[in-house]
């Protein structure tokens, strides 16, 4: 994908001929999982990355976490080199699936997460409070993680990512071994995150959520970026165009395929539209909810947690104070973009 | 979306309930008690024991209520009823039932309301999971508790003693570890990891085997002695067996503890969760070994207190003689001192030892030039056990120094003798001789001086008067030859004691309990070796061959000794390390020049055991366990070796290599 974002101003992740080769104990490459893969994240925008089993996503997302070392290529992420400490006091990972010890509760969980981030202790309990309120949680936090179905531990992952109020999201199939309910809840999460000039890269195979969600995306196959722009650059169909209006009486519809008749149009479909089986879905629960139905599982979220709606909030200023005892003032309010760097990587 | 709680927040009340509950419990106890005392002491001593009967009743029913307030959706005061009915009814009616028709029908009922006070307690705090540990583990120590009392009631105080110390350790075990989680929730990466391989490490199934194994084992070691044997050696077997078996099930758990969490974190990628926050990876690694080190401190102190509690019970049962009796006080349970005999002129011993080498290598050249540094040590070893030999009719002297201390603390001496007499081949022959100390005869009865007389091929202890000593703090033993004419023999036989454990002599320096706590440090710091090599491991390798190369270090640290002794003839000796290596091959040559090719591959071979014995410490070099056993003074100087090598420069040198490896590899599974 090319930057057109020349100056490297707002942008959060860059990186340019990315390739990962893994390589077999004699060291031979086995397997090039990722090739030459230029990506260009700005600030405040959700991207998608789209692609099948395979295709490098998951790689992908491991190099720019810092995780994975690549074989070739440069990364910058928040300015910064992935594995600097100081990026990922500002990154918040979802991984594909939840790997937690299964040992703790879902509050010690969250608990432990957060003393990484040497929050304080009040800090952390009122972050944590608020999060299990917000994924649904919070009447079984206590219980071991290990007895949790998988949606409620991608519940607590999902809140274990947003513990530090980070400025760049990676979500790495955030809806996957969701309920139809709770998944519509982290939709929500992310637009409104979103909106609120976060960073968010969804990984996902759930094309409806990347339509939904996402500003720009790009597809990988075999490794390489085969297609890259934004939603309506890619989805808009130039040559088809679609009218929706109430129900229509029969007579109305001929008179429109006679006028349309009369322009020459001949392929015309007319049809009464479905209701989209997700809406139905929520409906449903919603109103089991309100006749006061039992659940012994996760309860619906909760409203979102305070402080990730503060912006450059006090919290988050008490962290960077913990954090980053000698950062700047502007780095406070989030973290810098090297522009050099970002310079550097166009240029090569 | 608006979320409507289940069940009310309980985070303020719960501790206000927890206080509540406490503060009755200490009032009503302090009343009642304080009632029961004054009654006493009016001379009510009936009703006084009434009173207290009824206050221990009351401050048990209070605690309980509290307990279960705790547990929410609960009739408390119902629950307290079914508690305590078990609890306190159990030993009640064990007790009638026993009076009865003895204690073996008494025992299972009081098991039975134990058991079932435990299991009404766990079942009552169902919902509420984050106390039920805690409440379970409380009616748990109460029911032992009344085990341990009945038992002791009905004649079995040793079953008693057991249960009891197997309670105290799980007690201890458990408020150990509440100590050391809450020490490590201090807000920072490393305290956070070091606090989650402390979990992990608890709830690891095949570490709660080896735990158990370790809680059992300590306790029951004195019961499976043999009660004719010797207290002292009873004694010693069981420091020796219990710390030894501890320092091994410590090492093994250890290993399986670093390389689990570590790997385990890997395989099941939990670390992508970990190394993704702000915590550089030497954080990581460092947070592992401290959590292991941290949750090792527990474990080494539980088994100490368990040793010690039961070495002291054990040496307070019944000797089988005074002789026993004092050789448990005054040689094992102690802190003593060896100094090692130097000859009574050391340069002419020098001289004498110079002149024969020169000797040798003026009439046997040929033989000398092939290893000198081989052949001087080798006359220095003839010399040594020469001077170490009373011939007939002669006598030899030895030079101890270094007893200051024991004069100004006026410590007897022990002087340990293990006699040889040379042309009799049995033991326990008869060995005669007689003593100089400082050169005056000891020791004079009447005005005779009396003659040693002691078995061949056994250690005796000769106690010597400390005011023997002079002022510069040295004593002169004579010793002359008195062995009677053998039958069929000419001249008596000659008396020798082998350098090194023949003959030593010993003075009190310290307190057995100083010194039971300096060999607990020792083995901690050991483990702390394994924990660092094992975290290496696991940071570059997968779960089976991280345990596994972990094993190594750990098994040639453990026998260095004996490898060392291993490569016995192979060894080369050489004043230089340059020389030892050229002195190796042109041996290894020679051999293979006479085609013995199976030994001159050992010869070569004896390089890698070399490099392994160089570059893993030796854990023989701070044997403290034996030292221990046989009741010698582990120094300060050996304690600090050990903290400097084992427990930093080591495990530092580990660390990095684990830092390094984790710090350059991918995070993936090591079979990906």
């Amino acid at each position: 994908m090319s930057g057109d974002s020349p100056s490297g101003e707002g942008i959060d992740i860059k990186c340019v001929g990315l390739t990962k080769t893994f390589r077999d104990f004699w060291m031979r490459p086995r397997v090039r999982a990722v090739e030459g893969v230029d990506l260009e994240i700005r600030r405040g925008e959700v991207f998608g990355l789209l692609g099948p089993n395979g295709s490098g996503k998951s790689t992908t997302i491991k190099m720019l976490l810092g995780l994975l070392a690549p074989t070739r290529g440069r990364i910058a992420v928040l300015g910064r080199s992935p594995r600097d400490v100081a990026t990922k006091k500002h990154v918040g990972y979802l991984p594909e699936e939840s790997y937690l010890y299964r040992f703790l509760s879902a509050r010690e969980t969250l608990d432990y997460y957060g003393r990484l981030f040497r929050m304080p202790a009040r800090m952390r309990r009122q972050r944590v409070d608020k999060l299990l309120e917000m994924v649904g949680l919070d009447a079984v936090e206590h219980r071991p993680v290990g007895e949790f179905s998988k949606g409620m531990q991608r519940r607590v992952g999902l809140a274990q990512s947003l513990i530090n109020d980070p400025q760049l999201l990676i979500l790495d199939e955030p809806t996957s071994g969701m309920d139809p309910v709770a998944a519509r809840q982290i939709k929500n999460l992310i637009a409104e995150l979103g909106s609120r000039g976060k960073t968010v890269l969804l990984c996902t195979h759930q094309l409806s959520d990347v339509e939904d969600l996402c500003g720009r995306m790009a597809i990988m196959y075999g490794g390489r970026v085969q297609a890259a722009g934004t939603c309506d650059e890619l989805l808009a169909r130039s040559d088809r165009t679609s009218i929706e209006t109430p129900l229509l009486p029969v007579g109305v519809v001929d008179e429109v395929r006679g006028v349309l008749g009369r322009h020459g149009i001949d392929e015309i479909t007319i049809e009464q539209p479905r209701r989209r089986l997700e809406s139905l879905f929520l409906e449903v629960v919603e109103q089991a909810r309100a006749a006061g139905t039992h659940t012994s599982g996760a309860r619906s979220g909760g409203p979102m947690a305070a402080f990730l709606q503060e912006h450059a909030t006090e919290s988050e200023s008490a962290v960077e104070a913990i954090t980053d005892a000698d950062a700047s003032p502007r780095d406070k309010a989030a973290p810098a973009v090297d522009t050099n760097l970002i310079d550097s990587l166009t240029r090569r | 979306m608006t979320a409507t709680p289940l069940m009310p927040r309980r985070h303020g009340s719960a501790w206000r309930r927890a206080a509540l509950a406490a503060a009755w419990t200490f009032g009503i106890a302090a009343v009642g008690f304080g009632v029961a005392f004054l009654l006493d002491a009016q001379g009510g001593a009936g009703l006084a024991t009434a009173v207290r009967v009824a206050t221990g009743l009351t401050c048990l029913a209070t605690a309980s209520h509290g307990m279960f307030l705790q547990a929410d959706q609960l009739s408390a005061w119902r629950t307290t009823a079914v508690f305590l009915s078990a609890a306190v009814g159990g030993p009640a009616l064990a007790e009638v039932a026993a009076r009865l028709g003895g204690a073996a029908v008494g025992l299972p009922l009081v098991l039975l309301g134990s058991g079932t006070s435990v299991w009404w307690t766990w079942r009552s705090f169902r919902r509420a999971p984050q106390l039920r540990g805690l409440a379970t583990s409380l009616a748990a120590t109460l029911g032992a508790l009344a085990c341990v009392w009945f038992l002791n009631r009905h004649g079995r105080p040793l079953e008693a003693t057991g249960l009891l110390g197997v309670t105290g350790m799980a007690v201890g075990c458990a408020a150990g570890l509440a100590v050391i989680r809450r020490v490590l929730s201090y807000p920072s990466g490393i305290a956070a990891v070091a606090r989650a391989a402390v979990d992990e490490a608890v709830r690891m199934r095949a570490a709660l085997v080896l735990l158990v194994l370790l809680v059992v084992m300590v306790p029951t070691l004195p019961l499976i002695l043999d009660i004719d044997e010797r207290l002292e050696y009873r004694v010693q077997f069981l420091l020796s067996w219990a710390l030894g078996g501890t320092g091994l099930i410590l090492a093994l758990l250890t290993i399986l503890m670093s390389c689990g969490s570590i790997c385990g974190d890997i395989d099941s990628f939990r670390i992508h969760m970990t190394l993704t926050k702000p915590l550089p990876r030497w954080q990581y690694v460092l947070g592992k070994w401290l959590g292991i080190m941290a949750f090792n401190l527990l474990l080494v102190a539980l088994a100490g207190v368990g040793t010690y509690t039961f070495t002291r019970l054990l040496a307070r049962t019944t000797a089988t003689d005074p002789e026993d009796r004092d050789a448990v006080d005054r040689q094992v349970l102690t802190a003593r001192v060896a100094r090692e005999p130097s000859p009574k002129n050391p340069s002419e011993y020098e001289a004498a030892i110079a002149e024969a080498t020169a000797r040798l290598e003026r009439d046997e050249p040929d033989y000398f030039a092939r290893n000198r540094a081989a052949v001087r040590q080798q006359v220095r070893f003839d010399f040594r056990w020469q001077w170490h030999t009373v011939s007939p009719d002669m006598v030899s002297t030895f030079v101890f120094h270094d007893l200051a201390e024991a004069k100004r603390r006026g410590v007897p001496l022990q002087l340990q003798l293990k006699p040889r007499v040379n042309n009799v081949d049995v033991d326990l022959a008869e060995v005669r001789f007689a003593l100089w100390l400082n050169g005056r005869p000891w020791p004079v009865r009447d005005g005779d001086h009396q003659d040693q007389v002691l078995a061949s091929n056994a250690a005796h202890v000769i106690e010597l008067p400390a005011e023997e000593v002079d002022d510069e703090g040295r004593l002169e033993i004579t010793i002359a030859n008195r062995n009677l004419v053998p039958a069929g023999e000419t001249r008596p036989t000659a008396i020798s004691f082998s350098p090194g454990d023949g003959m030593r002599l010993y003075f009190r320096a310290g307190g057995f309990t100083a010194n039971f706590l300096r060999c607990l440090l020792v083995m901690w710091l050991k483990l702390g070796l394994v924990a660092a090599a094992a975290v290496a491991a696991a940071t570059m390798l997968g779960f089976p061959t991280a345990v596994l190369l972990s094993l190594v270090v750990y098994a040639t640290a453990a026998g260095s000794g004996f490898l060392r002794d291993a490569q016995g003839e192979y060894n080369v000796v050489a004043d230089t390390p340059l020389a030892a290596v050229l002195e190796r091959l042109s041996a290894a040559a020679d051999l293979a020049g006479q085609a013995r090719l199976y030994e001159a591959w050992r010869m070569l071979l004896g390089f890698v055991g070399d490099a392994v014995l160089a570059v893993v410490p030796a854990f023989s070099d701070y044997d403290a366990v034996s030292q221990l056993a046989t009741g010698l003074a582990i120094s300060t100087s050996t304690v600090a070796a050990c903290c400097g090598w084992l427990g930093l420069l080591y495990p530092l040198v580990f660390g990095l290599i684990g830092w390094a490896a984790l710090a350059r590899r991918d995070l993936l599974p090591s079979s990906t």
